[in-house]
């Protein structure tokens, strides 16, 4: 005998969390909730992905400032840095965001059953949980798939056997290896390279790109690059690892590029090849859910193949994998659900950001998406050391650039390299999403001195010459 | 051809506590055009007829009294 759910969530991170929250809000508490997971409540963000790694590339940040102080007349430190006791206060760190926003949040609904399993269809609204002591059959009228991604491994010859390090198992470490190869680019090579190269490992980032990642400002892209070469992390762009074997103690990984081949020696090895979507082993195909290794394709509202099944999050094939738009996308599938909406998401309202120092952050079209969408596009790039609070924090390593479309001067896209990036980046969100011109940002005070003057500074660029303009003008 | 139009419909209600929630959905499904109306305050259902020339099974999610600031909502879980 099945048990019977209004509404059955399949994963336990942050789009589940919130669709059964939503879900729990429109009914009063009526809906009744099943929440199927295995991991750990709360999914990648919490567990091993932004709360750990932002933990500790603040930490690492507080060590450089010492050593880096930045001003004449203060005297540059080395700290002594006890990696174990600053590791173990990242783990109570993440428990206690855990227990916090997820476990006493979870006891909070008590139409909210939690089932820890792995559920997988066996029709379409009936799946079949193993909880490790049993089978439970659970049948649900509206399902979400909400099950998000995983490390994706890349095939390389020796990977397995030579042993290697994720962005999931590097909050394990108890010691900081001194040196490292990160093979790949994107998000978690640059943060978790300068926090390690910053609490004295030795990093080596070996990538296929000649950029960070696919679909950022090239420019801004290089310009980090740069920063973090600055700092001693070495680049290997280009290069394809064809192979990593054990050499004694150490870790052997060998590249070729089109200009012969490298041997980088290194004592751990830390995988950063982007993600994967969750899809196997739920026997969507039972559901009738269609879906590709890219994920599951939903319809604009998030209801798939079948329409009383939705996805949410990093399971969905989409253009990003964040915990904002994933906990976002659950709350819209429960609206539309239970409150009859229609939400959909914009993707190219979606800000992101990489919290190396300084901060990259972006949102909407790069330059180049939109010349090649729309044909042409308007941008300016002006470099931080215009903006005065970048000169007085003496950080002026970065740019600001918006992108305009070339027709109504809308802002289509802002992206800055720049102290507190991710913090302000909020202002191109509300620009593109409401449909701004670079002239309504100009036309709205900025409090002087911040970076984020750097949006109006770079949005007065498109009509001004900047050097010959007097503070704070309009 | 009068009987081909009468539609029973299954909806599950959500936000019922008490007998006049119970009176407040059935006077909006009555208000939408359904007759034949029970809604049971136990199970968070209610079964009526509708004659579906006149009003669609799934326009009935969408009555005043299951949308805006009314504290009911509703799903469409059977039509007959």
């Amino acid at each position: 005998m099945a048990r019977e759910y209004d509404f059955v969530i399949i994963g336990n991170g942050s789009a589940a969390f919130s669709a059964a929250i939503k879900a729990s809000e429109i009914t009063r508490n009526q809906a009744s909730v099943a929440m199927i997971g295995m991991g750990p409540p709360g999914g990648t963000c919490v567990n091993v992905g932004c709360v750990p790694s932002k933990y500790l590339i603040e930490a690492a940040k507080a060590v450089n400032f010492q050593r880096n102080p930045g001003y004449p007349g203060i005297k540059q430190n080395s700290p002594d840095v006890d990696f174990h006791a600053l590791i173990e206060s990242l783990r109570s760190a993440v428990v206690k965001e855990r227990e916090e926003r997820y476990v006493r949040v979870a006891r909070s609904y008590p139409n909210v059953e939690i089932i820890k399993g792995f559920a997988s269809f066996v029709s379409s609204d009936t799946v079949m949980v193993e909880t490790g002591t049993e089978n439970v059959q659970v049948k649900g009228f509206n399902f979400l798939i909400a099950t998000g991604s995983r490390v994706k491994i890349p095939e390389i010859i020796g990977l397995n056997h030579t042993g290697y390090l994720t962005s999931d198992s590097i909050w394990d470490l108890n010691s900081v290896p001194e040196s490292i190869g990160i093979i790949g680019g994107g998000f978690v090579a640059m943060e978790i390279g300068q926090a390690l190269q910053r609490l004295g490992c030795k990093v080596t980032v070996i990538k296929q790109h000649d950029t960070i990642a696919p679909g950022i400002e090239k420019e801004l892209g290089y310009e980090l690059m740069e920063s973090l070469k600055s700092e001693g992390i070495s680049f290997l762009p280009g290069r394809n690892v064809t192979g990593v074997h054990r050499k004694g103690s150490k870790k052997i990984i060998e590249a070729a590029s089109a200009g012969g081949k490298d041997i980088v020696e290194v004592d751990e090895i830390l995988i950063s090849s982007g993600r994967t979507p969750n899809v196997e082993g739920l026997n969507l195909e039972k559901a009738g859910v269609r879906y590709s290794s890219m994920g599951i394709q939903v319809r604009e509202d998030f209801s798939t193949s079948n329409p009383l099944i939705y996805a949410a999050g990093d399971v969905v094939d989409q253009k990003y994998k964040l915990e904002t738009l994933a906990a976002r996308e659950g709350a819209a599938v429960a609206s539309n659900i239970f409150d009859h909406s229609s939400k959909s998401m914009d993707m190219h309202e979606i800000p992101w950001a990489i919290f190396t120092e300084p901060q990259l952050a972006s949102v909407g079209y790069t330059e180049e998406e939109y010349r090649r969408d729309q044909g042409k596009a308007v941008a300016r790039t002006i470099p931080l050391n215009a903006v005065p609070k970048a000169r007085i924090l003496r950080q002026e390593r970065g740019a600001i650039k918006i992108v305009v479309d070339s027709n109504s001067n809308a802002v289509v896209g802002v992206h800055a390299l720049s102290p507190y990036a991710a913090e302000f980046i909020m202002e191109g969100v509300l620009a593109i999403k409401h449909k701004m011109t670079v002239k309504d940002l100009v036309e709205n005070s900025h409090i002087f001195p911040t970076v984020s003057e750097g949006i109006k500074l770079a949005a007065q660029s498109f009509t001004r010459d900047l050097s010959m303009m007097s503070c704070c003008m309009e | 051809m009068e009987n081909m139009a009468e539609r029973k419909v299954t909806m599950r209600i959500y936000g019922m506590t008490c007998d006049d929630c119970v009176a407040s959905v059935a006077g909006g499904l009555k208000e939408a055009g359904a007759t034949g109306i029970s809604v049971s305050l136990e199970d968070g259902m209610a079964v009526l007829t509708i004659d579906d020339s006149r009003v669609s099974p799934e326009s009935l999610a969408h009555i005043p009294v299951f949308t805006g600031n009314s504290r009911y909502r509703s799903q469409i879980r059977r039509v007959d």
